[in-house]
């Protein structure tokens, strides 16, 4: 991981075509993040956002029936899920699935040993992780009743986030993917969020955020914008494209893409 | 090639061994009369109805006569955890004096069911017995001993009672009678224990008596034998303001069946009866509840968690009556099961008849596979495929494993029910 550059491939996909149930959703999407940046894919509800995110991170009943993705050098396609997330591949779930039952911590703790592990390194133990779990939350203001409750188990929306984010920043990945992560927060809880994301920016790592409205982006800047309509990346540019769209919504998008 | 069919049925073989069983002649005759009753109406199939799920066919090859004593390995009891109290141990039915305990909680009174084989038998039957009664009727036809207890009113004794059956191969006709007189308090632990490789046959029969206000918590921990066949039928009549807790965890046997009737007599009687079933390999776990809302004012609760996995084989039949006049019954019943394998099944049939206003009733089955939504949740946080099943499964069965008391009993159930799942090594770790 320490010998990934800025400016290294983190992420290339090309030609993407996705099926749900049937349907085309992605119908050839082309995309780059390298290492060091930040994206924002943003576009209107239904779009696709959430199946391309659910597709790199190996989402089994969602069809590949065309295009590559390359992670690090290797086909991520052929990954298995839990091989795309040791290797560093996270997913912010839109929705965090509530797993009762499943200590919160325990899985934290197993998933951050299944990242060392690969990587080589020695497995925490239960008091070194509690260590590291407890400077975490503190960034995240979250109290300690968490450390004892089933996965996102009768946890709030915010709650949820706060959860997915924490896991983020005790995982530290080379990829996030973060969809929806702003959705449901309020101000404080946003700015709390942003925090976490923040602390994470880094040369060797990248950040894609799959976004709905612009104002996550008024807190984590984006180096690159890109507009998910109609199957594909319509459109990309800086963080004026964002407050465009805010500005305009996305049909002059679709419709300057007809008119090519 | 087909197997030659067996000339006699196994209830038509049992006949000689009536000759050996201690008793007055009417009962000698009583017996004699009952049997042949059997022999004529035959085991339960699964064409009577309270027998839909459980096919008993594999009896017919099995020695259902009791076996004389023989010597008993010396680690025999180091299956269960410490004995939380008072133990009483039965080998095939006959109570056994050296496993056991002399003393008994404070306020308990122990007399033997032999003593009764000394008065007079049971009324003859007349005509055929209900599918619903043979087993019983068998066991008691075939009992020489089994536990008559007497809690006195308002004793409570600190420590719980245990009992252990033990099946040594063969038959097993355990017989077991608890009365609550009023107020009292009591918790019993059963064990129901194969010395292995017994090819027991084991039909067992206990009779509860809950008095005014007592209440009784019973824990039936059930570890058959991998070839056992276990029948267990427990009544159970819950009095005045009286509260009856089951908690059945069924880990072992070839093919079991637990069947459950409870009767809430008194007014504010209360039962919460929860179970964890566990059919792996070709195992068979089967339950069977009944419960009877007979009066006003009584409460119910059933919460069941059935998991199969490889070839096994499961079911839930559960019945709520709630007779004219039982109006404000509530009555919750949940049975839900999860299937780890393509060739495992569960059936369930819950089922309620309400013949009374006011009543508030709900009740549930489902039976499915594991969450795909929380298994790919697991995998994108790095854990390996069998890792993830097994937790999820073990998270399934929590709500039941978690109300098991005390903590040393719940601790061994915990580590039993883990050996029973894939990948127990792997999730150890997070069982706290
Ligand atoms: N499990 C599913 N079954 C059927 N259709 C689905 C499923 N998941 C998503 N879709 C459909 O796929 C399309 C894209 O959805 P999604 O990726 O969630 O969009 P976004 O995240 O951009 O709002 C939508 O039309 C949605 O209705
Ligand atoms: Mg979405």
């Amino acid at each position: 991981m320490s010998n990934i550059q800025k400016g290294n491939s983190i992420l290339e996909i090309s030609g993407l075509k996705v099926n749900v149930q049937g349907k085309a959703i992605l119908k050839g999407l082309d995309l780059t993040v390298r290492a060091g940046e930040v994206h924002a894919i943003m576009g209107p509800n239904g779009a696709g956002k959430s199946t391309l995110s659910q597709v790199l991170a190996g989402r089994p009943d969602y069809a590949v029936i065309a295009g590559h993705a390359t992670y690090l050098g290797e086909d991520l396609l052929a990954l298995a899920p839990e091989e795309r997330a040791r290797r560093g591949l996270f997913l912010g779930f839109q929705y965090p699935v509530e797993i009762p039952g499943v200590n919160n911590v325990y899985l934290l703790k197993a998933a951050l040993n299944a990242r060392r592990r690969h990587l080589g390194l020695q497995e925490v133990d239960a008091f070194e992780f509690l260590a590291i779990v407890k400077e975490k939350m503190v960034l995240m203001q979250m109290d300690e009743s968490f450390l004892k409750r089933g996965v996102n188990e009768g946890f709030s929306g915010g709650e949820k986030k706060r959860n997915e984010i924490l896991q983020m920043t005790v995982l530290e990945p080379t990829l996030a993917i973060l969809d929806e992560t702003d959705s449901g927060l309020d101000i404080d809880a946003l700015k709390v969020v942003a925090n976490g994301v923040n602390s994470l920016r880094a040369d060797n790592r990248a950040i894609v955020l799959v976004t709905h409205y612009q104002r996550l982006l008024d807190h984590i800047v984006p180096d690159h914008v890109h507009v998910l309509a109609g199957g594909r990346i319509l459109k990309s540019g800086d963080r004026g494209l964002a407050l465009e769209l805010e500005r305009r919504g996305y049909d002059w998008v679709l419709e300057e893409a007809n008119a090519e | 090639m087909s197997a030659r069919p067996e000339a006699t049925s196994a209830l038509a073989r049992l006949q000689p061994a009536l000759a050996r069983l201690p008793g007055t002649r009417a009962w000698q005759q009583w017996r004699a009369a009952t049997l042949a009753q059997l022999v004529a109406d035959g085991l339960p199939t699964p064409r009577d109805d309270s027998w839909k799920y459980t096919n008993l066919r594999l009896l017919e090859r099995r020695e259902l006569a009791t076996a004389a004593p023989r010597p008993l390995p010396s680690d025999v009891l180091q299956a269960l955890p410490a004995a939380q109290g008072p133990r009483l141990v039965y080998v095939d039915g006959r109570f056994h004096s050296a496993l056991s305990d002399s003393e008994l909680p404070a306020g308990m009174s122990r007399t033997s069911h032999a003593t009764l084989l000394d008065g007079p038998p049971p009324p003859e039957q007349s005509g055929p017995v209900d599918a619903d009664l043979r087993l019983r009727s068998l066991n008691l036809c075939m009992a020489v001993d089994g536990a008559r207890l007497l809690l006195a009113g308002g004793s409570a004794p600190a420590r719980p009672l245990e009992i252990v059956h033990l099946h040594t191969g063969g038959g097993a006709y355990p017989r077991t009678r608890l009365e609550l007189g009023a107020g009292a308090k009591l918790a019993l632990i059963e064990y129901q224990l194969g010395v292995d490789p017994a090819d027991a046959f084991v039909a067992a029969v206990t009779d509860i008596v809950l008095g005014p206000g007592a209440t009784l918590t019973h824990t039936t921990v059930q570890l058959a034998s991998d070839r056992a066949v276990l029948v267990d039928d427990t009544h159970v009549s819950v009095g005045r303001d009286a509260r009856y807790s089951h908690r059945l965890v069924a880990l072992g046997g070839q093919l079991a069946r637990f069947d459950l009737r409870v009767d809430l007599d008194g007014a504010g009687a209360e039962a919460d009866l929860r179970g964890l079933l566990f059919a792996d390999g070709t195992r068979e776990q089967h339950i069977r509840t009944l419960l009877d809302h007979r009066v006003p004012h009584c409460s119910s609760a059933q919460l069941y968690r059935g998991v199969a996995g490889g070839r096994g084989r499961g079911s839930y039949d559960g019945k709520v009556i709630v007779r004219a006049g039982a109006a404000k019954t509530s009555s919750r019943q949940s049975s839900r099961n999860l299937l780890l394998s393509k060739d495992a099944a569960i059936d369930t049939r819950p089922q309620l008849e309400i013949n009374a206003d006011d009543v508030k009733c709900a009740h549930g089955a489902t039976t499915g596979t594991l969450d795909e939504n929380m298994l790919f949740y697991l995998l994108t946080r790095g854990l390996d495929r069998q890792t993830a099943r097994a937790l999820l499964t073990y998270a399934f069965v929590g709500d039941v494993l978690k109300c098991i008391e005390p903590q040393a009993l719940r601790q061994m159930i915990e580590r039993r029910a883990l050996g029973r799942l894939p990948a127990a090594e792997t999730i150890r770790e997070f069982i706290a």
